[in-house]
């Protein structure tokens, strides 16, 4: 962000597209239901141990099984499609080739000397990274919902409980991810960056 | 526009009704959540069923018999083999009682496969039993029938789309890995398909009714809030 005058320095505010702050809306609206209902489902019949397993408080979203399916079944069409639009969003406006970690965030974790710089490479490994996660969660996801006719991703993750735990290790994942990557937004851009993607 | 508000008041009404005799409040949105996306849940469901393609088979060293978890709604009924007769009628044109040494005279199917439950476990069983299909074509149906009904001594109920209930892997099964079926997995005919959750494969089954529409009662648990289709 330049300006043409070189008289005014204006303080710069992070400013987002109104599509990419759309995207990041729906996406942690459509996330925490799935999450929440997903974890409704997985007190019916733990990942672990089964039903002897260790059972979760009952504060999720459904009420039973029947009803966290239901949201999950639902919000699983939003949280998806959002992510596929902004797949041909970032590609469309060439996002990809400057918002995601690249080489120059290797660089200056690697020999850089600016903290600054360096968290900021931090953060776009970390936002980068929690991608290939969220599609990781819709393959295994669709394996579970439809394992005959989707038979080979079941046969992908190797059985039955591999498609499960992996399935059920990206809510930790996206967890995790939320706390680090709302605390590295602050620390490299401060409650106004945090503001930007929101507002 | 004023009649399509009081419609879709009456069906809200209605449907509220329903949620609240099925209790708990925190039912009533998860119930609108259902009402609005399983109609699109089920199209799918319907484009992805191929009733003619069999789902790839497991091989037999794959089963795991003690990871078949035995669910059952109410009591667990004992029925005498002997006395034991299945009906098919509903609309056909040739409705019939079989005995269990009439279905063991017709061409036996056996199937490995994965057991999938709403729960979130699997099995990998084997079925052997009588297409459900080839049953069906012996009841002769009419031509407008498109639902099957299936009654279980036990007072399970449960209905299917008939093109599930003409898929080759759809059995009416009386034995469990290569044993013949244990009473508590519904001796001594159940319902076993690779294409349906657990739930819709009703086990004791007595009667197989042919439908061209719908009932009020879809299923036991379809009934409380499970989805219909259920297709895998």
């Amino acid at each position: 962000m330049t300006t043409d005058s070189p008289r005014f320095k204006p303080v710069l505010f992070p400013k987002q597209a109104l599509l990419a702050k759309s995207f990041h809306w729906v996406n942690v609206v459509s996330l925490f239901i799935m999450l929440g209902s997903g974890l409704q489902i997985y007190n019916a019949n733990p990942v672990f141990g089964g039903r002897q397993g260790i059972h979760l408080p009952p504060i999720f979203i459904g009420g039973w099984l029947a009803g966290g399916r239901d949201w999950h079944f639902g919000s699983m069409w939003i949280f998806s499609l959002n992510l596929l639009w902004y797949g041909v969003y970032i590609l469309a406006s060439r996002r990809w080739k400057h918002r995601f970690v690249g080489q120059p965030d290797l660089k200056a974790l690697q020999v850089g000397k600016n903290p600054k710089r360096k968290a900021y490479s931090w953060h776009r490994i970390v936002y980068t990274a929690i991608v290939p996660v969220l599609l990781l969660a819709i393959l295994s996801g669709i394996g579970m919902y439809k394992p005959a006719q989707f038979y080979w991703i079941v046969d992908l993750f190797g059985d039955w409980q591999a498609l499960r735990i992996v399935h059920f290790m990206t809510v930790p994942i996206v967890v995790g991810f939320t706390i680090v990557h709302s605390l590295l937004a602050l620390k490299v851009g401060g409650s106004r960056l945090l503001e930007s993607m929101f507002w | 526009m004023q009649s399509f508000n009081r419609r879709q008041f009456l069906q809200m009404a209605g449907l509220s009704s329903t949620l609240l005799l099925s209790g708990c409040g925190s039912d009533l949105f998860a119930g609108v959540v259902g009402q609005v996306t399983e109609p699109l849940n089920q199209r799918l469901d319907e484009l992805l069923l191929n009733p003619q393609k069999p789902v790839p088979e497991m091989p037999i060293s794959s089963i795991e018999p003690d990871k078949l978890i035995v669910n059952t709604f109410d009591f667990t009924p004992v029925i005498d083999p002997k006395l034991y007769r299945l009906t098919i009628d509903g609309e056909v044109n040739n409705p019939m009682q079989l005995g269990v040494k009439e279905l063991y005279k017709l061409p036996l199917t056996s199937v490995v496969m994965r057991h999938v439950c709403v729960e979130g476990w699997a099995a990998i069983v084997q079925w052997g039993g009588v297409r459900l299909r080839d049953l069906i074509q012996l009841a002769q149906p009419k031509e407008t029938v498109r639902y099957v009904y299936f009654q279980s001594a036990d007072g399970y109920y449960e209905s299917w789309d008939l093109r599930s209930c003409l898929h080759p892997q759809t059995l009416m099964a009386y034995q469990k890995n290569g044993e013949p079926l244990p009473i508590e997995n519904g001796a001594p005919l159940r319902l076993a398909a690779p294409i349906k959750l657990g739930y819709k494969h009703s086990k004791w089954v007595t009667r197989i009714m042919l439908t061209s529409n719908l009932l009020p009662q879809r299923g036991y648990w379809e009934d409380r809030g499970y989805e219909w289709f259920a297709g895998l």
